[in-house]
């Protein structure tokens, strides 16, 4: 077995009794992306040199008799609208394509406080908008699993890289789906943390009421040692929230005994594959058959999350993107005539089609005489949303749904249709739109073999009791092997 | 379904576009706009403050701040320390 097949945990466990160095493990995850990376491509960017630096920091202080941390030498991708400090961070768009921060973002320095050894920069849609990977203005990633099929999105390099053994585990970002969807599709676990429970600072802004950092790793014990990492109040973020959130990742135990399970009707409709339903429904008798009980719950207002979702991440992506004038930094058009001028050939050549429709959508449902109409109807909208899974909580402590209703589709399959796109959102929205945290862990795999992903709902910052019972599903399982290519 | 003026909204979002993209345009936003029409009546729309997740402000202290030279590396012109924009005063 290589380095790079072994899970975070495993890898720190071997540090610790020295029988691997760091720059061996860094080694071997470098040699796993000379081999696959240009089958997979995950990266848009790769720090070899700094990797290489950083884990021989890590070997000297092991040497020294240091305490390490669980994530000291551990080699963690990043997804590329993260800002780090001296290395390029593009968004995957033309405008940020030379764009190099003066600064980090605090999961970054939180990170380095744990001396990682970060890999590189990781694909993604451009802004993080899409669902496929497909709006990189770079290149496309292939999903692991089969090659032809997109990773999802738009986290999509972060779970390629993890299915992959291209990196232990990686960061990833969720405004509506964007850790979880990819994690179903590419077969490992994606945690989207409830909002304000990780610092935004940093982060390229999308829809910033709805943006979330989270982790992605091959195993739950994975996830939840990179969740603790980076967790916790940041004075540079003002939705940050200042509550005390302890360790949970010596908390797990695997056990669903006694637990109250959700089950909403809504989220197995008709546009949810069979095949996926059956696999999520087979995940939930597991647990019962551990001990907890299955609720029937109704969520009538879960119709409503994808439109309210886009009004809202539009509305502030339209706000949020203005800042990407061709002035101070990005792309700057060639050719212009005026300021006004200026302003629009940077935008409307930096930007893709996606980001430019979004910004359309957004920019109009701002406008006077619509606001009332669509932006202030969705946000009302949402609060109904949030009060029907505060309900829903009184009846379960956790509610259980599949993460996509589909598994990875083609490459160009839907690329050409945005309400098409938008539609595999449909189970992660409601989520984000409610500010809760949610894991996706696989369940299984269809008939052609791609994984099919199980969507676990927790209450505001009980992201223990969800990734304890995505736990215990994997103890039966298995953790997610690394992909063959 | 109301009145889309893509012209208008470009102006609105200071996007260039092309007289040949308006019409697929138009299409892609009425179909995108159709899509989220179907959002439920409220009789109070008053959309209230959140209590739980309260923003603070954060105090008004005088620190090191990032400096000029990192701020003006990634800008597109720089001139004597200045950013350069074209001319907008005749």
């Amino acid at each position: 077995m290589e380095l790079y097949e072994y899970t975070v945990t495993e890898l720190s466990q071997l540090l610790k009794e020295k029988k691997c160095s760091a720059e061996e493990i860094t080694k071997s995850f470098f040699s796993r992306i000379d081999a696959v990376e240009e089958k997979v491509g995950a990266y848009i960017t790769l720090t070899k040199e700094k990797a290489f630096e950083q884990a021989a920091n890590v070997d000297k202080k092991l040497m020294a008799g240091e305490t390490l941390s669980p994530l000291a030498g551990i080699p963690i991708g990043i997804k590329d609208n993260i800002s780090t400090n001296g290395v390029k961070t593009t968004c995957a768009s033309k405008m940020l394509s030379n764009f190099v921060p003066p600064y980090s973002a605090t999961v970054i320095n939180r990170l380095k406080d744990k001396d990682v050894v970060f890999t590189g920069k990781l694909n993604m849609d451009e802004f993080a908008m899409g669902s496929s990977c497909e709006t990189s203005h770079f290149k496309n990633t292939h999903n692991p699993h089969d090659l032809e099929r997109v990773p999802g999105g738009s986290s999509g390099g972060s779970a390629a890289a993890v299915a992959a053994g291209e990196c232990a585990a990686a960061l990833g970002s969720d405004t509506g789906g964007s850790i979880r969807q990819p994690s179903a599709f590419c077969g490992v676990i994606g945690l989207k943390p409830t909002y304000g429970s990780v610092s935004r600072f940093g982060l390229v802004a999308f829809a910033s009421s709805l943006d979330q950092i989270g982790p992605l790793g091959r195993c739950v014990k994975d996830v939840a040692v990179l969740y603790d990492a980076i967790k916790g109040y940041d004075v540079n973020d003002a939705t940050s929230s200042e509550k005390e959130l302890p360790p949970i990742a010596d908390k797990l135990t695997g056990s669903v005994k006694g637990k109250k399970i959700g089950i909403p009707e809504e989220y197995f409709g008709s546009g949810v594959d069979p095949q996926v339903k059956e696999m999520v429904m087979n995940a939930a008798k597991e647990m019962e058959k551990d001990g907890a009980a299955l609720v029937n719950l109704n969520l009538p207002s879960t119709r409503y999350a994808l439109s309210a979702y886009y009004i809202i991440a539009c509305a502030e992506a339209s706000s949020n993107l203005a800042r990407f004038d061709g002035v101070k930094y990005g792309y700057r058009a060639e050719k212009f005539e005026s300021l006004t001028d200026m302003y629009e050939r940077s935008r409307s050549e930096g930007f893709g089609a996606e980001v430019k429709r979004r910004i359309m959508l957004g920019t109009f449902v701002l406008s006077s005489g619509y606001y009332d109409a669509y932006y202030k109807r969705a946000k009302l909208t949402q609060l109904r949303i949030a009060d029907e899974f505060n309900e829903a909580f009184s009846k379960c402590d956790f509610i259980l749904t599949p993460t996509s209703p589909v598994t990875a589709f083609k490459i160009g399959d839907r690329a050409n249709d945005p309400l098409k796109m938008y539609t595999a959102d449909i189970c992660t929205v409601p989520i984000n739109i409610a500010g809760l945290p949610a894991v996706s862990f696989p369940c299984g795999k269809d008939g052609l073999g791609l994984p099919v992903g199980c969507q676990l709902i927790g209450k505001k910052f009980d992201e223990l009791t969800i990734l304890d019972a995505a736990y215990s599903f994997e103890k039966k399982l298995g953790f997610a092997k690394t992909a063959q290519l | 379904m109301p009145e889309f003026d893509i012209r208008h909204v470009a102006k609105l979002a200071k996007l260039h576009v092309e007289e040949n993209e308006i019409a697929k345009l138009e299409k892609e936003m009425r179909e995108i706009v159709g899509m989220v029409e179907n959002l439920p009546e409220f009789d109070n729309t008053n959309l209230p403050l959140n209590k739980d997740d309260a923003m603070k402000l954060r105090q008004d202290d005088i620190k090191e701040s990032m400096k000029r030279d990192d701020m003006l590396r990634n800008a597109p012109a720089v001139e004597a320390g200045c950013i350069v924009v074209p001319k907008i005063v005749e």
